[in-house]
């Protein structure tokens, strides 16, 4: 009987995490410092289709939502559920429930290339191009020299700690070379942030972020037997090379472009998937898109957060930091076993 | 050769034992004549009463100990000023013979700056932890400054500096000359006590949602600076951060974007913000009232803030400021105070001034 409740209320929890995006989403439409009442928001959504709404919209009401809220929603989506995505991934992938959406050397990448245009390239090299570029870079070079040892897995983890260590010496050079002004820009990016968004970023990015989700979220029967040990999935008939390295490329291609366009904004992939195996427990078939569905209403929700309780806004990315190492301990003290 | 060996690490190890013991010397005020100040963390000093060899690791005062004419009580010279300080350089050439008293990273030498044994030592008030470990180790007082954006400040340090430094003529004459331009200029801007002033964004530090909370020389030059006291500066901090829908709410009449560095090195330019389909529905952007200003340059130079203050105005108020020439009162401004002709000239030369304004 117990059973049976206990998954009735799990089979809930599952839907209302796969509505929670766009129930965060709609509801967001709402926070701002420009107060927006709920039948102005609706005109103005319906605007497009009934030009003649738009006379009675309050000043700037179009602007608002048009330019600054959903650009800004659907990046924090995009980005959340890339990042939440990224780290199950790879935690299941690499059997570390440590392993985060970092661990390739794609956040040092991304911030050297960034920290490379801002201080040195100048406009003509916008920092999102060059920190997707270097992203891109790090990932090359951990698959280059990892994939070539006896076993891939440790000498991946291993090569991505390297990478990341040899990119954040580059980082620390270009820093100390930097201008004042130019080390003020860069450290803003870094902090991660989704103040930027744009329709010509999102643009760019939405589809990569798109694509590399969907992708992963159809491989997650696959994860579970990737999850296994290298002889039992073989036994499966899974070619595990191939599906190894089809999992790196699409979390590494998601991160760098979530990276790029949003900074480095950490602990979600680390949270997130933890949160939902606690929920849901450790079948990848649930984890993988209920990790997408969870980190995007998260990113959304703590983006709310950042840019409506003061009348400064803090840096998502310091904010996602803030609560996630605290939370995380809960999550650890409360959690009886290791979920994997 | 084992007991030469010997005999030279010895030697070494006493010697570094007599160094160490040299560094250890007692303060250095004991018996001297003193006084105390207070400094910009409000923590009192006690100083020598006179002062020959000044070292300055926060550029503003290093400015304004040149403008007090005691350029030769200095030094050593911050990496910021050697290396960056374009208008520094012409301000003060003999700097480059000073020796380098902090690193590319803006750490202090410490071992360049015991050796240069100042009597004195300026630090930033954001480097609290820097001027109090300076000071617990050599034993020398480290006084923090910095204006921070406000011109009270700015007199304050002037007048304390002419005290330190005896320079307390050209002090008083420098601090009479401000107040002399900012009351001339506040004289045309106030003339109609009632009329609407400017309300004015600033966009700072290489990001649009950045803004200083302290910017006096727009409320001298008869504007508003829409981020005033804006939280948190009740923590003492001078610059925050907004949402852009904050800044399309206050509707700014003037957006003015820093550009007091190269061209190359500007992130938010003003055509990136003419183009940003954010700022559409905003004053500033639709009238075309996006522009460069001077603002901080590694904090502040007495100079460029009136020239800014002049420079201000006649953006907010064209009418009233047609007859004033930029260029010609700029570079009077700065004459007046390093005595070096064309001085805002060259600077305008690096800053592609003739950029600025689209009008």
């Amino acid at each position: 009987m117990n059973g049976r409740m206990n998954n009735r209320r799990r089979q809930g929890l599952g839907v209302l995490i796969y509505f929670l995006p766009l129930l965060v989403f709609l509801l967001s439409l709402l926070i701002g410092t420009v107060r927006i009442p709920v039948k102005d928001l609706l005109k103005t959504l319906a605007s497009p289709l009934f030009p003649s709404l738009k006379q009675s919209l309050p000043a700037n009401a179009l602007i608002i939502i048009f330019s600054v809220r959903i650009p800004r929603l659907l990046l924090g989506l995009a980005v959340g559920a890339s990042l939440s995505v990224s780290g199950a991934s790879l935690q299941a992938l690499f059997k570390n429930p440590l392993v985060n959406e970092f661990i390739l050397g794609i956040s040092s990448g991304a911030a050297f290339g960034a920290s490379l245009s801002l201080v040195f390239l100048g406009r003509s090299f916008p920092p999102q191009i060059s920190a997707f570029v270097f992203a891109i870079a790090a990932m090359v070079i951990v698959l280059a020299i990892g994939r070539k040892s006896d076993s891939p897995t440790i000498a991946l983890l291993l090569t991505g700690v390297i990478v990341s260590a040899f990119f954040s010496a580059l980082l620390s050079l270009i820093e100390f070379f930097a201008s004042p002004y130019a080390l003020q820009a860069l450290f803003y990016w870094l902090m991660g942030n989704l103040w930027r968004a744009s329709w010509g970023d999102l643009a760019v990015s939405l589809p990569l972020m798109a694509a590399g989700i969907l992708i992963l979220i159809l491989m997650r029967w696959r994860m579970n037997v990737l999850s296994m040990t290298d002889e039992e999935a073989k036994t499966l008939g899974i070619n595990i090379r191939k599906e190894k390295l089809l999992v790196i490329l699409m979390t590494a291609g998601i991160t760098a472009a979530a990276t790029a366009v949003a900074g480095i904004i950490g602990w979600v992939g680390l949270i997130i998937p933890h949160l939902v195996r606690m929920m849901v427990g450790v079948d990848n078939r649930k984890v993988i898109p209920m990790s997408a569905a969870l980190g995007a209403s998260f990113l959304m929700i703590a983006d709310n957060i950042t840019r409506s309780i003061a009348s400064f806004e803090v840096p998502v990315g310091i904010f996602t930091s803030l609560i996630g190492i605290p939370f995380f301990i809960v999550l650890l003290k409360r959690s009886k076993k290791v979920w994997l | 050769m084992k007991k030469y060996t010997k005999k030279i690490l010895s030697m070494t190890a006493t010697g570094l034992v007599a160094a160490s013991f040299c560094n250890l010397r007692p303060a250095r005020l004991a018996g001297q004549d003193q006084r105390t100040i207070t400094d910009s963390l409000s923590r009192t000093l006690t100083v020598p009463a006179k002062v020959g060899r000044v070292l300055s690791l926060q550029s503003e005062i290093t400015r304004l100990i040149v403008a007090l004419g005691a350029a030769d009580n200095l030094v050593g010279i911050d990496y910021f000023l050697r290396t960056n300080d374009r208008l520094f350089r012409i301000v003060y050439p003999d700097q480059a013979r000073l020796p380098l008293t902090s690193m590319a990273d803006y750490n202090v030498n410490m071992e360049t700056l015991t050796r240069l044994n100042p009597d004195i030592i300026f630090g930033a008030p954001e480097d609290r932890q820097v001027c109090e470990s300076l000071q617990a180790k050599i034993k020398i007082p480290v006084i923090a400054l910095a204006s921070t954006g406000r011109f009270d400040r700015l007199l304050e340090e002037l007048k304390l500096l002419g005290d330190i430094l005896n320079r307390k003529e050209r002090a008083a004459e420098l601090a009479a000359y401000f107040k002399e331009i900012i009351a001339g200029i506040q004289n045309i801007v106030l003339e109609e006590p009632g009329a609407k002033k400017p309300r004015v964004y600033l966009t700072f530090y290489g990001a649009l949602n950045r803004t200083p909370v302290f910017y006096e020389p727009v409320n001298a030059a008869g504007g508003i600076n829409l981020a005033q006291n804006l939280a948190p500066a009740s923590l003492g901090v001078d610059k925050t951060v907004v949402d852009v829908e904050q800044i399309i709410k206050w509707n700014p009449d003037f957006i003015l974007i820093h550009g007091n560095y190269p061209p190359r090195e500007r992130i938010v330019t003003v055509e990136n913000v003419l183009r940003d389909p954010r700022l559409a529905a905003v004053a500033a952007v639709k009238n075309k009232k996006v522009f460069y200003t001077f603002g901080f340059w590694n904090w502040w130079d007495m100079g460029q803030v009136l020239v800014e203050s002049l420079y201000l105005a006649k953006l907010f108020y064209p009418d009233k400021f047609a007859g004033v020439q930029i260029d010609k009162e700029g570079n009077k401004i700065f004459k007046k105070i390093y005595g070096i002709d064309s001085l805002y000239s060259s600077l305008c030369k690096f800053l592609r001034c003739d950029e600025w304004t689209h009008e």
